[in-house]
């Protein structure tokens, strides 16, 4: 207290203090229960619009989708809050504090598919209001089943990030001899790899192991090419083939040998910076690892470096999406429907994907302002005869099949047991 | 302005009678009296506060792990049972999931492995250079410094620069090992190494901090001892083992506390250095089990229900501690 308010004592203000505590824990504790917020009949045109796309290419996307909807939709505006933190995890838990809390954002990135069973009941059918003909028609079949949970509507995905690629670098294919458009199966690779671990000194195929979602990535794409889309439908069923299982697995041992000495305590970006500086040939990721090379300079997609499908998968299209969902309850409800047809209009999608280094979902996009890259990965993707989701990237599976699954691979990095690894991934769905 | 207690104390001590037997104490102003009335407006706000963010918090997640909470929505208080932790010792399916629970044994091994170890060999060490810097020797101050600097730095900036550390090609583990004629070896992802490296990093990191409370235990200590075990013809060795290091007992103590609770708390590390809460099953602690089953899953009671068992752990370790103390009234 200074001393010019000599008229208050230390016990006052001692008193006040503490009835002020009382006072906000009594506010606490009463906030749980009331549907405070979540009637935002009044402010309905405020979106309150979370992701995790707080930097980079992902920001830049999101940043140019919502500058693209405020030229047409002026009137809606945006309390967009990027929730920072690794991936999503962090934000899911955003989410979740306040569906728990009664006050429902209007929209939030979110993985569709089986993901969407982490927030069971928090939803709302979309069919008709968004989900009409125009968007029916022009999403894909497997797209399309993604967006649904229970049977309706949801979600509507924004993009997509193919996961059976396989990524190299001309020079050292070419210095050891290797045609990659000639590799037909998941076992070619293997022996692809091996001679260029005679030819030239590059690592074979580039891989970080210390964490587990890369190996499940490139284990799930190899289940697709040697079990079909038959075996890996049944295995994200929970019907899997343990021996179809194990030996997606074994291959995955084999390809081990050819991984970089130090895997363990390397990164994603690492491992692409060696495709990159030609001291690996192949890396098998998502489509996100182009990003990095096409930010590069001397780095060009054809000369210096290439894609082709993971051979054995060339008719699929393995789906890794994002997507924003109607929450039910939701603050905005007018404005969340505008924006989420912005999300499933081609206009919207071409802004995003152009940052996003990802392609539209809609088969009827205009790609032309994409790179050659996306061009090509969206001709194939219309061309393609099926549309699986992926399993690591929480599309294929419920998360607590998704959690069994890392457990599995958390095992099999440390000891590379296909037979147990089997037994446990098939386990995972009981 | 007059104090409205003093006035009411005033008040009472004018009807109060001096009786002859010595009366019994039952006048309603020997409670305002108190000394621990009279101070509530210092103590009170703490001891509420605490009381419902820290006790409070504790018995809700008690209750909460007795319940089938999962998912959305709110927990249901009224059927409690003990089926959370029956799960949790023996595994199966529980009624609240469709999917086999396993136990949750194998991470609570782990995480005993690692406080033990860890604790332990922290304190020797720490023990060791406290010691060593005791003996007036010069830049005493920057090694010190030294020592403890380590301790400042977070979890995920150890764990990063482990992970490095530990590389297979150019980490400065394996190059020492190279040296001397072993390896390369394969650490961060080799099941009967991992722990131990997890173990390893976070000695490096906290031993510090058992040298900086040996080394205030050990300047306690008046030189006469010292010097009346040389007297005696004591050897070094002979006069630390006999004479001093029994009288480091409440610091080894107090600094094993801190150091078991840290342990516990070994989740950040783990989830920086594997990437996430899958740190592998040989280096699976009860924290990260319980991350996965609350926040991966939304397995809430069960979540809860390792976090008790890790609160029972960290008490079991702790309320020696304290009963000691108490007993020897220094609470």
């Amino acid at each position: 207290m200074s001393e010019h308010e000599p008229n208050v004592s230390r016990r006052t203000v001692l008193t006040t203090t503490s009835a002020a505590a009382v006072a906000g824990l009594a506010g606490c504790s009463g906030g749980g229960g009331g549907g405070d917020g979540g009637d935002g009949g009044s402010g309905g045109n405020e979106l309150e619009l979370l992701h995790a796309w707080s930097s980079g290419d992902g920001n830049a996307a999101i940043a140019a989708l919502i500058e693209g909807f405020q030229e047409e939709h002026p009137d809606v505006e945006f309390a967009e809050e990027p929730v920072d933190g690794a991936a999503r995890s962090n934000l899911d838990q955003v989410v979740l504090n306040k569906l728990q809390a009664n006050d429902p954002p209007s929209t939030f990135q979110t993985w569709p598919g089986k993901t969407l069973a982490k927030f069971d009941g928090a939803y709302e059918d979309i069919e008709g209001d968004v989900w009409d003909d125009d968007l029916k028609e022009n999403y894909l079949a497997g797209p399309q089943e993604q967006a649904q949970y229970d049977g309706s509507y949801v979600t509507v995905p924004l993009n997509i990030h193919r996961i059976n690629n396989l990524f190299y670098n001309t020079a050292v294919l070419e210095e050891a001899g290797v045609d990659p458009e000639s590799l037909s199966s998941p076992s070619d690779v293997v022996d692809a790899c091996e001679t260029i671990a005679a030819e030239t000194d590059a690592v074979p195929f580039a891989q970080q192991t210390s964490g587990g979602w890369s190996t499940v990535q490139l284990w799930e794409t190899i289940l697709l090419g040697q079990a079909g889309i038959d075996g890996y439908e049944a295995f994200i069923n929970g019907n899997g083939d343990t021996a179809a299982v194990e030996s997606a697995l074994q291959s995955v041992v084999d390809l081990s040998e050819y991984y970089p000495s130090d895997s363990s305590s390397i990164s994603f970006t690492e491992a692409n910076t060696m495709v990159m500086d030609g001291d690996a040939a192949f890396i098998h990721q998502g489509d996100w690892a182009a990003g990095a090379y096409s930010n590069a300079d001397d780095f060009n997609y054809g000369d210096d470096w290439g894609q082709v499908t993971y051979p054995g998968t060339s008719r699929s299209y393995l789906l890794n999406m994002d997507s924003f969902p109607y929450l039910a309850n939701n603050p905005s409800p007018e404005a969340t429907k505008q924006f989420l047809s912005y999300c499933g209009s081609a206009e919207g999608q071409v802004l995003f994907n152009a940052e996003k280094g990802s392609i539209p979902p809609r088969s009827d996009a205009d790609v032309s302002s994409l790179n050659n890259f996306q061009q090509d990965q969206f001709e194939d993707f219309n061309a393609a005869d099926n549309q699986p989701p992926s399993i690591q990237h929480g599309l294929a599976v419920s998360p607590g099949v998704s959690t069994n699954i890392s457990s599995a691979f958390s095992g099999f990095l440390e000891d590379y047991d296909a037979a147990a690894t089997a037994d446990a991934l098939i386990n995972a769905f009981n | 302005m007059r104090n409205p207690l003093t006035i009411l104390r005033q008040r009472l001590e004018d009807h109060r009678e001096v009786r002859a037997d010595g009366g019994t104490a039952t006048e309603a102003g020997s409670i305002l009296d108190r000394d621990s009335v009279r101070s509530a407006p210092f103590w009170l706000p703490p001891f509420l506060l605490i009381g419902l963010f820290i006790y409070g918090a504790i018995i809700w997640n008690i209750v909460l792990s007795l319940t089938d909470f999962q998912g959305l929505g709110s927990p249901d208080y009224s059927a409690l049972d003990f089926e959370n932790y029956v799960i949790a010792f023996v595994g199966g399916t529980p009624s609240w999931s469709e999917l086999t629970v396993s136990p949750v044994w194998n991470a609570a091994w782990n995480t005993v492995v690692l406080m033990v170890s860890f604790s332990v060999v922290c304190l020797a060490v720490g023990l060791v250079m406290a010691i060593l810097v005791d003996q007036e020797i010069r830049f005493e101050n920057t090694f010190r410094t030294i020592y403890l600097l380590p301790m400042s730095l977070s979890f995920v900036v150890t764990a990063k620069f482990w992970l490095y550390m530990y590389n297979v090609e150019t980490g400065l583990v394996n190059i020492i090992l190279g040296a001397v004629g072993v390896g390369p070896i394969e650490i961060v992802q080799n099941p009967d190494l991992k722990l131990a490296a997890v173990a390893f990093a976070l000695i490096w990191q906290f031993s510090g901090y058992a040298m900086i409370v040996y080394l205030a235990g050990l300047r306690a200590i008046p030189t006469s001892h010292f010097e009346a075990a040389r007297v005696d013809g004591a050897s070094t060795i002979r006069m630390y083992w006999r004479v001093i290091i029994p009288q480091l007992r409440t610091a080894t103590v107090s600094a094993l506390v801190v150091l078991t609770v840290f342990s516990l708390k070994a989740f950040d590390f783990l989830f920086s250095m594997y990437g996430g809460y899958q740190p592998g099953p040989s280096a699976d602690i009860l924290a990260t089990r319980m991350v996965r089953e609350a926040y991966a899953n939304g397995n809430w009671a069960y979540g809860s229900a390792i976090a008790v068992l890790l609160f029972i752990m960290a008490l079991a370790i702790v309320a020696p501690y304290i009963y000691t103390q108490y007993q020897r009234g220094e609470l």
